[in-house]
């Protein structure tokens, strides 16, 4: 029995005298695509940035493929193999596509701060690598043609896929994605589709947390709810989609959920 | 060792730590609130300071009501401070906020320097010469008044801050921002206020210390590195941890200051934010931890 | 990419000319002007590394410059060291005093750094009044030696004159901008600037924002001890008046009107504001009251400088319709 991609035991934040998350525990096998939904307030961004080390945790540990990654800073955590993206999109504005992706990159490939002052050939070849796998990145979410633009032109849709493309550069186990397709318009809500059916065919492991239930419901074999900061459920789409506690925390809501618009 | 010499320097110290607290307090609240390192506080200090030196010797007014009068005029340049510069900035651009102040601080103080020379004056009051004396210890009644001043805004503080709604909202958006906003807290009218007692609280200070030190152009450059320190060691964004530090600091400064060079007693205040920063660093009392 | 070589042509260019000039005119004015825009240049290019590229605020650039003026002093005068080795000890000391402050605050927030910053700035002046053992306080150290350095090839380099200054300073600031262009081209300075732009983004993708805040922050403190070492011998003399707040003022004000980020357009302001003063004749207190108006004049209107309007004009390019190649 293979030990699973991530592993989450008893993940506890509180906030304020709230508890947001509260003895959190699942695992995520290599290779899958799982949801993660919930109402408002459930904590699923709170829960995105305690494991990939945003936030302090209160309780509980996080492994990826047996590695303890509890109470490490963000950038251990993501040199570790997981990396995310953010609700509010976040790229580099002033720097060019190609260059938001190479960044991404580069803490990972070996090359010490000498040799990348040192111009060599070794340092030449990594990023020549770097910037080839960055256009083919640009290409697969429909971005080559902006290349060398900055990326404060982006449309907010077209951020969204550049975060997607900078979360794989560093070639990752487990990809994070919070909310990426909240505010979207749909046409580009079935190109992230495409881009996350083409990352997975590849390899990568993904947890998507939405508000967007049909778009988790479609993409996902395995969906988690949360409510209130606990799991309440842990299954396949249609298992989840009867489930009547689901339901109940969804009610009021679940007109809403069913039309595929999640609240703010 | 004369305890007389002990208690005067006591004494003192507990006047100009709490005119350090004014100063740093409201140093603090417009960081707790704004998230700006106001660069120009003490140059608020310095002009009301000025203010109160000019309306005395040359409008002929008498002390109680220069105070009055200098203390209204900051507050309502509080107001337009904010108006005029601060409300434009959002709370993200701190590097922008910093320097907008230090802009601010040159203008005002090389103006101040341009215009009235950097020549210290004595600011002289109907009770400049008059002492209280109790048994070895005699303590000017002017530094007393300043005690008195100093011990009344704290009070009137305390009230707005612990007893009126607005107050609260100042305290809730210093503590935590994003929750703050959440519950409806309308962030500029707060911001507005907090900066308008924060530079109150500043020109009251000049205007009470007035007196008793020379006034001139640059007293404030050195008095806001000090206020700088306090809020470290208090911790940032916490106010009453600056009252705490300031008043903490002033008796120290004064103590050390009977023993040792008037300059080092000056560099107590830096020896101990870098202690704090590198044993306690959320400072002596965190931040929003209220005692 | 014809257009890299011109570039680097005009620059040798530029750099040849800078050094043609004391052949042309002895003025001992324009020399003076000179080494003031060489130091200048080195100072707020440092502050430029680690404010403008890695968005940290700092006022400790004079406290390194102090540092650095005062151990080059001590060392040549008391312990017989050569001016190389004393300033280059000077830039260390700055270097080591850099990462200290740096590291102990920036575990904090960058508010606090910029407040410590701050606060070291001035210590650094009450240290250099009070601690009268080391420094000598007020007096500070004057009638300090003129240097001979050795240069490789067994010469020996007397700098008696003002020229001799001129060259030296020239030529440690033209190193030490190569050094500082090297690091922001390279991928660490674009490193730097993803810290600044976006840093929970960075972290995100395993950028360790302390390590290149600390790297910038000793770089800058190391060029500017090692300037500061040189630039004493120059004024024969090192005081108290090193550490005057006026010299973070005018580097800011190079900075921001340069535009942070801005490697040539820092570079070119200093060049311009170290000959405006004196070409103006203002007071020294309008000048800073005209310098504090443009402060907050910028930081209303134009944040960005000189550099930030050039890279907007980019931006606008790629805002055009069809600018997109299909």
């Amino acid at each position: 029995m293979t030990v699973a991609l991530l592993q989450v035991r008893g993940l506890t934040k509180r906030y304020l005298g709230l508890t947001a998350v509260d003895e959190v525990s699942y695992e995520v096998e290599a290779g899958t695509v799982v949801g993660l939904i919930g109402p408002n307030g459930s904590g699923k961004s709170t829960i995105v940035d305690c494991i990939s080390g945003f936030q302090p945790a209160d309780g509980g540990r996080w492994l990826l493929d047996g590695h303890e990654l509890t109470g490490l800073s963000p950038h251990r955590i993501a040199r570790a193999g997981m990396t995310r993206t953010f609700q509010t999109v976040r790229a580099y504005d002033e720097l060019t596509l190609l260059d938001n992706l190479c960044v991404a990159a580069q803490e990972g490939d070996g090359v010490g701060w000498l040799q990348a002052l040192g111009r060599g050939s070794r340092l030449r070849g990594v990023e020549k690598a770097a910037e080839a796998r960055g256009r083919d990145l640009l290409t697969t979410v429909g971005l080559a043609d902006y290349a060398r633009a900055p990326a404060g032109i982006l449309s907010y849709g077209q951020r969204k896929l550049l975060a997607i493309a900078a979360g794989m550069m560093a070639r990752p186990r487990l990809v994070v994605l919070d909310e990426p397709v909240a505010g979207v318009n749909p046409t580009m809500i079935r190109r992230i589709e495409q881009v996350i059916h083409r990352l997975n065919a590849e390899g990568v492991t993904l947890i998507i947390v939405e508000h967007n239930v049909d778009f988790i419901m479609s993409l996902c074999r395995r969906v988690i709810v949360l409510e209130a900061g606990r799991k309440i459920a842990d299954g396949p789409p249609a298992l989840i989609r009867s489930d009547p506690r689901v339901l109940a925390a969804y009610l009021g809501q679940r007109g809403a959920a069913a039309r595929g618009h999640g609240r703010r | 060792m004369d305890l007389s010499f002990y208690i005067q320097l006591l004494l003192n110290g507990v006047v100009i730590g709490v005119i350090y607290a004014l100063v740093a307090m409201g140093l603090s609240l417009i960081f707790g609130v704004l998230e700006i390192v106001n660069f120009a506080h003490g140059e608020f200090y310095m002009l009301g300071a000025m203010l109160a030196y000019f309306l005395s010797m040359n409008v002929g007014l008498g002390y109680w009501p220069a105070v009055l009068v200098v203390t209204a005029v900051a507050v309502a340049l509080g107001y337009v401070l904010y108006e005029a510069l601060l409300g434009s900035l959002r709370g993200q651009s701190f590097e922008r906020s910093i320097l907008l102040t230090l802009g601010l601080s040159m203008v005002l103080q090389n103006g101040a320097v341009f215009l009235f020379t950097t020549t210290p004056r004595m600011m002289q009051t109907r009770y400049s010469y008059s002492n209280v004396i109790v048994g070895d210890v005699r303590v000017s009644v002017m530094r007393l008044f300043a005690l008195g001043l100093g011990l009344l805004a704290f009070a009137a503080l305390y009230l707005i801050l612990y007893r009126t709604r607005v107050g609260r909202a100042m305290r809730g958006v210093a503590q935590n921002r994003e929750a703050a906003l959440m519950v409806g807290i309308d962030p500029r009218a707060v911001s507005r206020l907090a900066v308008a007692i924060g530079i109150g609280l500043s020109g009251l200070a000049g205007a009470a210390l007035a007196p008793v030190y020379a006034v001139h152009p640059l007293m404030g450059f050195s008095f806001v590195f000090k206020a700088f320190a306090i809020i470290i060691i208090g911790g940032l964004g916490n106010i009453s941890g600056a009252a705490i530090a300031a008043v903490a600091l002033g008796i120290l400064e004064s103590v050390a200051g009977g023993f040792l060079p008037l300059v080092m007693a000056d560099a107590l205040a830096f020896i101990a934010m870098i202690a704090i920063l590198l044993l306690r660093p959320q400072g002596l009392f965190g931040r929003g931890v209220r005692v | 990419m014809r257009g890299g070589w011109l570039r680097a042509f005009l620059v040798v260019l530029g750099v040849a000319a800078l050094f043609a000039i004391p052949r042309v005119t002895g003025n001992e004015y324009v020399l003076a002007l000179g080494v003031s825009f060489a130091t200048f240049s080195v100072l707020s290019g440092g502050l430029n590394l680690v404010y403008g590229y890695t968005g940290l605020l700092s006022f400790a650039q004079v406290g390194f410059f102090g540092i650095g003026g005062y151990t080059a002093a001590l060392l040549v005068t008391e312990q017989d060291w050569s001016l190389w080795a004393g300033a280059a000890a000077g830039g260390v000391l700055a270097a080591l005093v850099g990462l200290v402050i740096g590291y102990s605050s920036l575990r904090l927030s960058r508010h606090a750094f910029a407040i410590v910053s701050l606060s070291f700035a001035l210590l650094c002046l009450i240290v250099a009044l009070e601690w009268v053992s080391l420094t000598r306080g007020a007096m500070g150290i004057p009638g300090l030696p003129v240097p001979t350095l050795s240069l490789p090839g067994g010469l020996r380099w007397r700098l008696g004159r003002p020229a001799d200054f001129y060259y030296l300073l020239l030529g440690f600031a033209v190193v030490a901008h190569a050094v500082i262009y090297l690091v922001v081209t390279s991928r660490l300075g674009r490193a730097m600037r993803a810290i600044k732009l976006n840093e929970p983004l960075a972290q995100s993708q395993g950028v360790n924002p302390l390590s290149y805040k600390l790297l910038a922050i000793a770089l800058s403190a190391l060029l500017a001890g090692i300037v500061g070492g040189l630039f004493v011998f120059y004024l024969t003399i090192v005081d108290p008046s090193i550490f005057d707040f006026y010299y973070t003022e005018t580097m800011l004000i190079m900075v921001i009107i340069g535009g942070p980020g801005s490697f040539w357009g820092v570079l070119g302001s200093s060049a311009v504001l170290s000959a405006l003063p004196d070409l103006l004749r203002f007071t020294t207190d309008l000048r800073m009251v005209l310098y504090g108006a443009v402060l907050i004049a910028a930081m209303l209107l134009f944040p960005g400088g000189v550099g930030g309007w050039l890279q907007r004009r980019r931006l606008a390019r790629w805002r055009r319709p069809g600018a997109v190649a299909p």
